[in-house]
């Protein structure tokens, strides 16, 4: 569907919703993955699917009712599925009604055709090419080579009117060596446009870094100084977004930023925002409720700003609407998709040249919250954890399991990458990568 | 169905396909929970497809949509055998599958009362009054969430080889969580389960049998002790794990490494590989002599339980390890070729829109003869949990976190006090042959998982695990505290 047809579809279901107030999302949607292992393609997959939610407000009472189907018999049903619930369901005093229609700046450059385009044939073409670059060095390869096709449209009862076409590409790759000591390494790559993938440079870079880090050797637990990579950096970003960058974690008491607004938790050199304008970000520059996405400064060099918002926990708290709401029902509360951590001076070279004993860390696995208000998190290194000796990338360690406060790391932090890179997927962060004082390695694998 | 199935394994056919086989799914979904006296979601959901899967040139592929009409199945399929054929740029070893028998058949899932014919004023009225029992308790009960859900199901599956296969079922869940909060600290407890509460292949039933009004006030209590509690003290101990965080141990610590496509590397890139082997069948020691475990899709009433996987093959009861020694693996109709066995019957798919993955069913760590106050009065000095808070595990299944939400000293047989943020860590094959002992048939129940991640794109599973407390010799509890 067209932007024009998911709005009129979206504005169509709002006026089929007998109710006091009406919104509807509709999401039309064309996904692809190839997925490679074992150095040939295993798997690899393609559907179309589509959204069409209604949220019907009758006085302070709010139902939500969806489907995938979008002929007039569904979208009959699913409206009236939506009134029912919110007639029978439990009055909230607090629900401020659906947001008025605020300007949205549709962005243009957010669909490329030739993602559009990047076919089954495409993708294997670019499989192979990443494919090559360790089955030429006896490694095997893994990963994913996928696209995603996306038209999203927002209408309500008061006017709020907003849709557009997104598109976005991703790669990854992980080389692996054979036997108890090999080695392994990871690359990724995400954008809008899949014309921008190098997918032989990709699969190098996984490739060489594999290479490297074969026959990997203990660490002794303990604090350390550490670099981390851009992966690493990612996650973190996202770690604390999931436990405080929310208003509704803020206003709940349960966040890190509750009553600590104003307050230093970092180093000068660390600044974290959303921004969904920013030129590099994927998907949407409006929220899931038609409102337009502002840029959010969160942790402004060290001190902990503001969380972002949606229209119910705006009003609830007495912020501005930031535009970060997430599909309705929305039980998490706002949240920030479009992450990023301003760069610094150094280089990489020189956030490791500073370090005479620590440890280099490519990306984390499997990593979860302990301790939300001190996001202490717990998880393991992955494909590429290097020793650091006398300022130099040394021997390459065994994957190494942390128990480290996220905020700790942050007040750590002793440097910043002046390079960032765009990791992640649809709600990839952009980060540099850091240099940490104090960082808890807490055991191994074997 | 029928009808679109055939269609569309047809029209796969006359494309080149020289296998292929087609799903149609209607999932409809209701969830409604209530935070701190405020209804905070109510909705539902549904969603219709077809998924077609193909072998053309010896390669896989699969498309899917939500057009479940004869000439949309025929479309997918005729595109799901271009996309094999694009697989085989980047080809591998010709896909084999072992034998399955065809089958015409149905199967439903045990349930008494429909839930989606229960009217939400009683569903809400359940959800209210457990959330305002729990704040009621204590003042240090700040924030307090109480959710239900509820999934039917509807399948057709057929195959070029003949089979047709019907099968529905209905699955709910509820729980409640009381979360103490001091400004420094948030302290979460729950009932029956934590991360949505338990869940069962059944009706209202279920949930109104789990009382959750009736147990929100210790709940309560509970939470606000936690807060109150010093930490665990860091050190080894023995360790007694309840119930429902043995489940979760055996989901991550051999639930996971147990899956074939991951020891053959499929997962690497993603979710990661397995420390076992091929040669690990009937050779490892996995665990203890009181470590049995099975896999079990055919127990009533599981979230892991069905008639026939998504490759139509029967569900079945297999070993996984018995009395400490590694049996078997999950496997699939592809991965079994590697034995040269039959499939037993491990694949799944999330929906419509996905491909089958090996998932577990119910995985189950099979009961001792304990009881759990003699259990606890045979350890001198340890630590006994309840309920998980956080998990975490390498990529190979070895090197494990786990936190819980509540801890008890053990002190001379007695349990001695609370203590918070008891967590633990371990190495796989090690902790399992570290366990002494298992409790009963008495304390061993079934506990539903209805988020098990796995697979690019991710796919959700429900699947289940039976499991009672048991202890462990000599664990590193109090990480990073």
């Amino acid at each position: 569907m067209t932007a024009e047809e998911t709005l009129a579809l979206a504005q169509h279901a709002v006026e089929l919703t007998a109710a006091d107030e009406a919104e509807a999302l509709v999401v039309d949607e064309t996904l692809a993955l190839t997925r490679f292992a074992n150095n040939h393609i295993h798997q690899n997959v393609a559907e179309d699917d589509a959204l069409v939610s209604v949220r019907a407000v009758v006085g302070k009472r709010v139902g939500v009712a969806s489907t995938n189907r979008t002929d007039e018999e569904a979208l009959k049903a699913v409206c009236e599925a939506a009134v029912t619930a919110a007639r029978q369901s439990a009055e909230d005093p607090s629900f401020p009604g659906l947001p008025e229609a605020e300007p949205v700046a549709v962005a243009s450059d957010r669909y490329c055709a030739s993602t559009a385009a990047f076919d089954a044939t495409a993708r294997a073409r670019a499989v192979a090419d990443i494919i090559a670059e360790s089955s030429g060095r006896d490694l095997t390869a893994a990963g994913t080579v996928a696209s995603s096709l996306r038209t999203t449209a927002v209408a309500n009862s008061k006017g709020v009117g907003a849709a557009m076409p997104t598109s976005s590409a991703r790669a990854t790759v992980l080389a692996m060596g054979e036997g108890t000591a090999a080695g392994s390494g990871w690359a990724s790559w995400t954008g809008k446009d899949s014309n921008e993938l190098d997918a032989k440079g990709l699969g190098a870079e996984a490739a060489d870094l594999a290479a490297r880090s074969a026959n990997p050797v203990d660490l002794e637990p303990g604090e350390y100084r550490v670099v981390l990579g851009p992966e690493a950096v990612g996650d973190i970003l996202q770690f604390l977004a999931y436990t405080g960058f929310s208003a509704k974690a803020y206003e709940e008491g349960r966040s890190f930023m509750s009553r600590k607004l104003g307050t230093a938790i970092a180093q000068e050199n660390v600044t974290i925002l959303d921004d969904a304008l920013a030129p590099h970000a994927l998907g949407l520059t409006f929220d899931y409720e038609g409102a337009p996405k502002h840029r959010v400064p969160l942790v402004e060099h060290g001190v902990l700003i503001r969380p972002v918002t949606d229209s119910y926990w705006a009003a609830r708290g007495g912020w501005d609407n930031s535009g970060h709401a997430l599909p309705a029902p929305n039980s998490f509360g706002p949240y920030p998709l479009n992450l990023e951590m301003m760069p610094g001076d150094a280089t990489l070279d020189e956030l490791i040249g500073d370090i005479e004993r620590g440890v280099y860390v490519t990306r984390f696995h499997y990593v979860n919250v302990e301790d939300p208000m001190t996001v202490l998190l717990t998880g393991m290194t992955r494909d590429g954890t290097f020793a650091i000796e006398n300022g130099r990338l040394a021997r390459p360690l065994k994957n190494q399991r942390f128990t480290q406060s996220a905020l700790k790391a942050l007040w750590w932090t002793s440097g910043v990458s002046a390079e960032r890179r765009f990791v992640g997927e649809e709600t990839a962060s952009l980060v540099p990568a850091i240099k940490v004082e104090k960082f808890a390695f807490t055991g191994q694998t074997v | 169905m029928r009808g679109i199935v055939e269609d569309a394994l047809e029209a796969a056919r006359l494309a080149g396909a020289s296998y292929a086989d087609a799903r149609i799914v209607d999932t409809c979904h209701e969830d409604i929970s209530v935070a701190s006296g405020r209804l905070e979601s109510l909705a539902s959901n549904e969603s219709l497809g077809i998924g077609v899967r193909v072998i053309a040139d010896g390669c896989w592929g699969f498309a899917a949509s939500r057009d479940v009409t004869r000439e949309g199945a025929a479309r997918v399929a005729r595109e799901a055998v271009a996309i094999a054929r694009a697989s085989a740029l980047a080809p591998g070893p010709a896909v084999l599958l072992a034998d399955v028998t065809p089958v015409e058949d149905s199967w439903t899932g045990p349930f008494e009362i429909d839930p989606f014919t229960v009217n939400i004023e009683d569903k809400l009225e359940i959800l209210l009054a457990a959330d305002e029992a729990m704040r009621a308790q204590s003042p240090a009960i700040r924030l307090t969430k109480a959710e239900m859900g509820f999934f039917k199901v509807r399948k057709w599956f057929g195959s070029s080889i003949g089979p047709f296969i019907e099968q529905q079922w209905i699955e709910s869940g509820a729980g409640i969580t009381a979360y103490a909060l001091d400004g420094n600290e948030v302290v979460p407890r729950s009932y029956p389960n934590s991360h949505g509460g338990a869940w069962m292949q059944a009706g209202w039933e279920f949930v109104t049998a789990l009382d959750l009004s009736g147990n929100a006030p210790r709940i309560a209590e509970e939470a606000a002790a936690i807060l109150a509690a010093p930490d665990v003290e860091p050190g080894e101990c023995d360790l007694i794990i309840d119930g429902s965080q043995v489940a979760l141990q055996v989901h991550e610590s051999i639930g996971h490494p147990t899956e074939l496509d991951r020891v053959l590397g499929d997962e690497a890139a993603f979710a990661g590989t397995s420390f076992l082997g091929l040669g690990d069948v009937g050779k490892l020691k996995y665990g203890s002599e009181f470590v049995t475990v099975t896999a079990d899709a055919t127990l009533p009433g599981s979230l892991g339980s069905f008639g026939y996987d998504d490759e139509g093959v029967p569900a079945q009861r297999t070993h996984l390890i018995r009395e400490g020694l590694f049996e078997g693996f999950m496997t699939s109709r592809e991965s079994a070729t590697v034995f040269g066995t039959h499939s037993n019957g491990c694949m799944r798919a999330d929906g419509w829109n996905r491909i089958p993955l090996i998932r577990m069913t119910t995985v189950s760590l099979e009961p001792g003869t304990w009881s759990l106050p003699d259990l606890i009065a045979d350890t001198e000095k340890g630590l006994y949990v309840e309920t998980n808070n956080s998990w975490s595990i390498d990529d190979k299944r070895l090197n494990f976190q786990f936190a819980c939400e509540i801890g008890w000293k053990i002190e001379n047989g007695e349990l001695a006090g609370i203590v918070k943020n008891p967590n633990y860590t371990g190495i796989t094959p090690r902790f399992w042959n570290s366990c002494d002992a298992v409790c009963s048939e008495e304390y061993w129940r079934v506990w539903g998982i209805p988020n098990c991640g796995k697979g690019e794109p991710m796919q959700t599973a429900h699947v289940a695990h039976g499991a009672a407390p048991a202890r462990f010799r000599g664990v590193t509890v109090g990480v990073g505290r």
